[in-house]
């Protein structure tokens, strides 16, 4: 029963956690420029991440340990200090991205200025990680995520053709200004496969304390939870593509996006989109925060944990208090929202390898994992990724550069 | 066993259990009769630059001097300290908050933490 409850909450851990401002505004975009047409770069990413969430958590019930503890212990430090400190400036950025999220659906709704609101925004988020247990947050961020089914909703409203959908799904080449095309592309696969994610959900299993009775739950949580999450990003595009794509209407600034609900919903939409936006950046900010407090304290090998009084774990604690004051920063000096939550994707696209890699050996290590190491597809589907990982951080950049104006 | 497999960059825990930072160095003695021996680990910033590269280390040193809180950069741990090596961590006969490797997070826990609403008692 107890682990039942678990899959419950890792389902809404999924519902919160995998929809963030990444997968907002790359959907948008797709859904405004290419209609239906790059539905497929999602469908793969999401099967990659399902992949990837389940050898985490099954990383982390099997051997007791997240993922940058092992890191750090099976690849010494020399390894992880590069991948360490790029992830985690990359992390702040991202940070930076959620928490102006959050600041564009208030202003949204008050029409004050977006820089103005990342003070509040900034304390609102370190209140909820220092005041709030583990369990706490996990239970309220994701349970008001279900908010986001507001895009499903709008999908069923609107009636999309079927057929075309269906298409979307397999990777057809584009009829007009491909580098935009590809660039978007990559830009999807960076928002779905956020490094954050492993961290924080593998961190996230040992501080529930996940032991080998687990590995099911687990692979219950990671399909349906992370398929789940990949539905409303699916919903979102198909939305912008039916209401966005006709009228002309491309997307470069938050703005344009928040038309998206107002067709499904007359009255309510606007502030259907801006609670929703707010409710999915505040959860995605606050599992990036703890998760580079994790990675941090694992790597260093200090104490840590969310249920810790913050007295108890000081340098923990000090670690996402210093990233939710760079990242508010970033926001208050006039940084637009929708231009850094591009630029992160793309870079966190490009970081991958440093994500990928080494799951390809830890999780074929039988020392640790016994019996549970990769079977040949979780091991074919991690190959893929490293490949897929190695093209997206050579083309990534020079994308940006042909394409993201 | 294996040196860099099984002891290098190894999660430490004291004797309750308690995280206290992981094995950063190993100091080797070379015996003239005999094969080298574990001396002691060796914990810090500064051993860890070291790893990167000498000029990370000397950076880190001039660092150290303007705002140091530990007492010493290079906290020494003996081997006559270890209780067990187990898979995934090595436990030491010591208790973290009276090392060095407690410093920063005492002297955060005093001047920082504390000041913050509901980081107190």
């Amino acid at each position: 029963m107890k682990k039942w409850m678990q899959l419950a909450l890792g389902i809404l851990t999924g519902v919160g956690g995998f929809f963030d401002i990444g997968n907002l505004a790359t959907s948008a975009q797709a859904g405004a420029s290419f209609r239906f047409q790059l539905l497929w770069s999602l469908l793969l990413a999401t099967v990659f991440v399902i992949f990837l969430v389940e050898m985490s958590g099954r990383f982390a019930a099997v051997s007791g340990k997240a993922l940058p503890d092992a890191i750090r212990e099976r690849f010494g430090f020399t390894f992880w200090a590069g991948p360490f400190l790029i992830l985690t400036i990359i992390h702040v950025l991202v940070l930076g991205a959620e928490i102006g999220g959050i600041c564009f659906a208030l202003h949204l709704v008050s029409g004050l200025p977006v820089p103005l609101l990342a003070p509040v925004v900034g304390i609102l988020v370190w209140l909820l990680l220092w005041r709030t247990t583990f369990s706490t947050l996990e239970n309220s961020t994701s349970f008001l995520g279900f908010l986001t089914l507001a895009f499903v909703i709008a999908v069923v409203v609107h009636h999309p053709p079927l057929r075309e959908i269906g298409a979307g799904m397999v990777p057809s080449l584009p009829h007009h200004d491909p580098a935009k095309y590809w660039y978007i592309a990559v830009s999807i696969v960076g928002a779905v496969l956020a490094p954050y994610l492993f961290y924080f959900y593998s961190s996230g299993a040992v501080e529930d304390k996940w032991d080998c009775k687990y590995i099911g739950v687990n692979r219950g949580i990671s399909f349906i939870g992370m398929g789940f999450g990949s539905l409303i990003a699916m919903a979102a595009i198909v939305v912008a593509a039916v209401v966005l794509a006709p009228r002309g209407i491309q997307v470069d600034d938050y703005h344009q996006a928040a038309l998206m609900l107002t067709d499904a919903f007359p009255f309510w939409g606007f502030v259907l989109f801006a609670v929703a936006m707010g409710i999915a950046c505040l959860g995605a900010a606050v599992e990036v925060g703890l998760s580079m407090a994790y990675a941090t304290a694992q790597t260093f090998g200090w104490n840590w944990g969310e249920d810790l009084e913050p007295r108890e774990d000081a340098r923990f604690c000090l670690v996402y208090t210093v990233a939710i004051l760079i990242s508010s920063l970033i926001i208050l000096f006039g940084v637009d929202p929708f231009k850094l939550t591009l630029l992160t994707m793309v870079i966190s696209a490009a970081a991958l390898p440093f994500v990928a890699i080494p799951f390809l050996l830890l999780m074929n290590d039988r020392k640790t994992l016994g019996e549970h190491t990769n079977g040949w597809i979780s091991n074919t589907v991690t190959v893929l990724v490293v490949i897929l990982s190695g093209v997206l951080a050579l083309v990534s950049i020079p994308l940006t550069l042909i394409g993201g104006s | 066993m294996d040196l860099v497999r099984d002891v290098l960059d190894k999660q430490l825990v004291d004797r309750e259990g308690e995280e206290m930072g992981r094995v950063d160095g190993v100091i080797l003695e070379i015996r003239p009769d005999g094969p080298p021996r574990i001396e002691a680990f060796e914990l810090g910033f500064v051993v860890l630059a070291r790893r990167i590269h000498p000029r990370v280390e000397s950076w880190l040193n001039w660092l150290r001097a303007r705002w140091s809180v530990r007492k010493t950069a290079r906290y020494r741990i003996p081997w006559a300290k270890v209780q067990e090596i187990r898979e995934g961590e090595i436990q030491v006969d010591l208790r973290a908050q009276e090392t060095p490797a407690y410093d920063w997070e005492i002297w955060l826990r005093r001047n920082v933490i504390r000041h913050l609403p509901g980081g107190g008692e």
